[in-house]
């Protein structure tokens, strides 16, 4: 079974943002970047195929980025992926999502994978677009938030995630694009021998050059902090002062309380 | 310029989310036209176009035939925008749609800026302004972003759409109700949830302490369920509950998009968080800069006397 | 000069960052009220499963051949959530790089593999005696060839993982009559062996977890091939392992220090008195700005040390000037990290009072600082008297 894993490599989320200075993106420069968290879920997912079957699965981790992507890459290899893709783009970030997902597609065309796995959206994105638009530039079948997976010769039950608590069951044959949701399994620490072992495995690296022959659709023309609605009271200060304050203010609201 | 809007559909049923996209052309001044694969007795109260399938014939989840389905509308229509919501339904289609027309994709849109469509980014702590550069554009809308003033009326005049389509490479086995529900947080008067920043599982008793004295229940965050700290039954958000109590306690909590679609329609909301930018301040009416573990003890010692 | 880490040492950095969040930090503070071992036993063998127990250790013996650098890393990362567990591990590494150095390939294949799966809760480096702590070599525990068994006579002290350890490195007097020194051997005594009795838990100020305990031999008899390394050779070996030890130890003095000014520093910047953050006042600035300063400092240190030890050059001086430098510095920070949250500090309700405690003994173990400084002084002579 040949297996690809699309990851990105995303800022730790409780970074201070600030805007870049062409003020169309954020500046990466003092931010500590790490594996998506949904795509954590992907590549879990991805080991466990291949564990279940045996080691009978080949694991292509892919991510397009600048240098810093390979320690995404390296860690989907720790995890268990066999081989690392490293599609080098500086400029990822100004590539829309349309561009990303011909990227993958130009990459896995001619390569028969059977399955590709995804997470959901990126963190710092959040467009939600990758893996769909991937699968249809493919024509592979696309099953998008996946909570749970099971495989079973080539005809994979899923559940996917719904709004309001529901979940929806479904039933497909490889090959197939899935987008992984969190919860999907819990995703293993890399050990320590497998981080040093990945630096073993293959690891190609490509031009985005090669894979890249449309033009972006969209543009992302601003990016800004969001706008301070002030509409709340905000509370500083000693603990103790706080407690006391907050305290008066629910007495009032909790009608257990009045 | 001309929409053409996705209706959401489950059991059934057309999802009141619909009319968010109709309020969503409204902000846009466009003319609409709908596109529902549903039944029709569930046709959306909408004095305009609406095209049909039936959802007998091709099926409620088929991501192969509604892709056909809207391509067909959105043809016939002559579309510029095909409007879907940023939900489950909208991110297994939309993507597919857009690739198909090769025309640009905004996703969870949440606003208008300059004819600009505004989107979050980062969790909610920052925003983008994106701007297609095709004519026709694929574009999901964040769920509760955009609310449809007044009652929604009048009678669509219906267009049937038939294809011929092929087997689905998908095939749905059903709906299932994640677990049964032993709390019905939906009623609840005053709900205190813990979010990731209460740090352990340990932890989560002193949350729930405080609830008890407010008279309340417990909620949680996804992350807090996931971990298996709370259960499932608790979980606020798109992919929990939704709840509109009286007086809501977030306890830790960032304020994702999803967690905020499943309270902010509560008349009081308290924010506990050590992080003064987190994006809940924007939905709390009283944000508390605090790490929770001394502030909760402390208050709940204050009001339990 | 290029001052990054590289991606493995920066996978390993976050894995043991990871895991110290989700699982030392939330019981740190019960491990050092009650000790409860069933925890934080079971939190060493997810350690050694991950590959923490030896980060120095070839492939072939189970070690994960990482390095110093990264060894340092993920000591400074454990150490940030629970001190106890730190040490445990830097010791750990310790017994397990010993036996690689200097043990045969029985040796190596025997117990290395048990330590790195965690198969053995720990390993033991059983050198301090009662008369002889700061001078190793005055130690008195006798090691007597009887046919072909070695029986050991003799007490050990402050012996680290003493009641849960698999095996121990134990340094005994083999030959009474050579010069003081020159006459020390090292064994590997199993746990369990008849004649090994482990005594009392000290009763201890700070790192609760970690057991230390006197170690008694009384005609402990192991077998001739139980000798580790050359006969008479022992204290260079003790002397020569000691070094990777004391980056271990200054790792982890980091990762306290770091742990107590990132709390004192949240906690000043929402303590209101004289109606404001107590932040704004300069005082404190300047307390923050200098610890971590000093902690950036001995950082870069600990990573000239490591550095040094992964391109295989000579680190003794470096590892002692780091060990001494980071051990004081994060006893400082921890000192001025109290200081800023006044009564509050002092409380056991809030973590620093316990960090406080746990670095305390850092500036001792694996050599006081008195002694780093005579091997920093001596290095530094040696070398001017060859030039
Ligand atoms: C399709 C989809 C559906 C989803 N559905 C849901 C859903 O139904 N419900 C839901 O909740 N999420 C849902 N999520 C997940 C959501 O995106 C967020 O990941 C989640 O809500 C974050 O939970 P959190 O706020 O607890 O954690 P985090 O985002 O990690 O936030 C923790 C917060 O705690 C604060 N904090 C940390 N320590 C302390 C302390 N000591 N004192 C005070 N504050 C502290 C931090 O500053 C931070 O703001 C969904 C995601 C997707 C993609
Ligand atoms: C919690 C803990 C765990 C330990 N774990 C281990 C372990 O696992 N294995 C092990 O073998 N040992 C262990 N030790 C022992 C530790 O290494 C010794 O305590 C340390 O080497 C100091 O020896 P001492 O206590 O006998 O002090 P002494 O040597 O008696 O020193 C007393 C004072 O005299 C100073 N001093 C001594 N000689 C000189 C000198 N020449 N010049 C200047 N000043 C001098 C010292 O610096 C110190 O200030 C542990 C100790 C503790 C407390």
């Amino acid at each position: 079974m040949k297996i690809l894993v699309c990851i990105k490599h995303v800022p730790d989320m409780e970074s201070r943002f600030r805007v870049n200075e062409a003020g169309n993106w954020y500046d990466e420069r003092d931010l500590a970047f790490r594996l998506n968290e949904y795509d954590e879920f992907a590549v879990e997912q991805a080991v466990r195929v291949k564990e279940q079957l045996g080691g009978a699965a080949d694991i292509t981790i892919l991510s397009i980025g600048p240098d810093r992507v390979i320690e995404a890459v390296k860690k989907g290899l720790a995890m268990g992926g066999d081989r690392g893709v490293h599609i080098k783009d500086d400029l990822v970030y100004q590539k829309d999502p349309w561009q990303v997902a011909s990227v993958i597609a130009a990459f896995a065309r001619d390569k028969n994978f059977d399955l590709v796995f995804t997470g959901m959206q990126s963190q710092d994105r959040g467009s939600a677009q990758i893996g769909a638009a991937a699968a249809e530039l493919l024509d592979y079948a696309c099953i998008t938030t996946l909570v749970s997976f099971e495989i079973s010769g080539d005809v994979v039950t899923a559940r996917r995630e719904l709004e309001g608590g529901m979940r929806g069951a479904v039933r497909f044959k490889l090959p197939a694009v899935v987008t992984c949701q969190l919860g999907l399994n819990t995703p293993r620490y890399p050990t320590l021998p497998n981080i040093m072992k990945a630096k073993q495995k293959e690891l190609l690296t490509f031009p985005i050059a090669d894979f890249l022959n449309v033009e972006s659709l969209a543009e992302t023309e601003k990016m800004y902090p969001p706008e301070r609605k002030g509409r709340g009271l905000v509370l500083e200060g000693d603990v103790n002062e706080l407690a006391d304050k907050l305290a008066s203010i629910l007495k009032e609201k909790a009608p257990a309380l009045r | 310029m001309k929409t053409l809007l996705i209706c959401e559909y489950r059991q059934g049923k057309l999802l009141e989310s619909t009319y968010e996209l109709l309020a969503f052309a409204q902000r846009l001044n466009a003319e609409s036209a709908m596109l529902l694969i549903g039944s029709e007795a569930a046709a959306p109260a909408f004095s305009g176009k609406v095209y049909f399938a039936d959802a007998g014939q091709y099926g409620e989840y088929n991501p192969d035939a509604h892709k056909r389905l809207v391509l067909e509308a959105a043809q016939k229509e002559n579309a510029d925008y095909i409007v879907f919501l940023h939900s489950s339904y909208g991110w297994d289609l939309a993507p597919r749609v857009a690739a198909a027309l090769k025309a640009a994709q905004v996703s969870e849109i949440v606003g208008m800026v300059d004819g600009r469509f505004e989107v979050p980014a980062c969790n909610a702590k920052m925003r983008r302004l994106l701007k297609p550069k095709t004519a026709q554009a694929v574009l999901t809308i964040q769920a509760g972003a955009f609310n449809y003033q007044g009652e929604a009326r009048g009678t669509p005049q219906l267009e049937r759409l038939d294809l011929a389509v092929s087997a689905p490479r998908v095939e749905f086995l059903g709906y299932e109700e994640a677990e049964k529900k032993d709390v019905d947080l939906a009623k609840a008067e005053v709900i205190v949830s813990a979010g990731r920043g209460v740090g352990k599982q340990e932890n989560v008793g002193i949350i729930a302490a405080l609830a008890k004295v407010l008279g309340g229940e417990l909620g949680a965050t996804r992350p807090v369920v996931d971990a298996g700290w709370v259960e499932h039954t608790r979980q606020v958000g798109s992919s929990g509950q939704t709840v509109a109590p009286k007086l809501y306690v977030a306890c830790g909590i960032s304020g994702s998009i999803q967690h905020i679609a499943g309270m902010k329609k509560s008349d009081f909301i308290v924010a506990i968080n050590k992080d003064k930018d987190a994006p809940i301040g924007e939905v709390a009416d009283v944000l508390v800069v605090a790490d929770v573990m001394q502030l909760v003890p402390a208050l709940t010692t204050r009001l339990s006397k | 000069m290029y001052l990054e880490l590289n991606e493995e040492q920066k996978l390993i950095q976050e894995t043991a960052r990871q895991f110290a969040l989700a699982e030392l930090e939330p019981v740190a503070a019960r491990l050092d009220q009650t000790g409860d071992q069933e925890i934080f036993w079971s939190n060493l063998k997810k350690l050694a499963e991950l590959g923490f127990m030896g980060l120095n250790i070839r492939e072939e013996y189970g070690g994960t051949q990482a390095g110093m650098v990264a060894f340092s890393v993920a000591i400074t990362e454990i150490a940030r959530a629970c001190a106890s567990t730190a040490v445990t591990v830097s010791v750990n590494n310790l017994v397990c790089d010993v036996i690689q150095a200097v043990g045969s390939e029985a040796q190596k294949k025997a117990y290395i593999p048990k330590i790195c799966s965690g198969e053995y809760k720990a390993g033991s480096f059983a050198l301090t005696e009662p008369g002889a702590g700061s001078d190793p070599a005055a130690m008195t525990t006798s090691a007597a060839l009887d046919g072909d068994t070695w029986v050991l006579n003799g007490i050990k002290r402050f012996i680290t993982s003493a009641p849960y350890a698999g095996v121990f490195v134990v340094w005994g007097v083999t030959d009474k009559s050579a010069p003081k020194g020159k006459g020390i051997s090292c064994f590997l005594v199993e746990a369990g062996t008849k004649g090994l009795i482990v005594g009392r838990e000290e009763e201890k100020m700070g790192q609760h977890a970690s057991a230390t305990t006197e170690v008694m031999f009384e005609d402990c008899r192991i077998p001739k091939e139980a000798l580790l390394g050359k006969i008479n050779d022992g204290l260079k070996t003790a002397v020569v392992e000691l070094i990777g030890g004391r980056v271990g130890i200054g790792s982890l003095s980091l990762g306290v220090g770091l742990a107590a000014m990132d709390y004192a520093t949240r906690y000043a910047q929402k303590r209101v008195q004289f109606d404001q953050e107590i932040v704004k006042f300069e005082a404190i600035q300047w307390m923050i700005a200098d610890s971590y300063t000093e902690l950036e400092a001995a950082r870069l240190l600990l990573m000239q040390a490591a550095f040094r030890a992964d391109q295989g050059r000579s680190f003794a001086k470096e590892a002692a000037m780091a060990k001494m430098y980071a051990s004081e510095a994060a006893n400082r920070a921890c000192y001025t990290a109290l200081q800023m949250m006044g009564g509050y500090g002092y409380s056991k309700e809030f973590p620093v009072e316990r960090y406080t405690r746990d670095v305390r003994i850092a500036s001792i173990y694996e050599g006081t600082n008195e002694i780093q400084r005579k091997i920093i002084a001596k290095e530094i002579l040696k070398n001017l008297q060859q030039a």
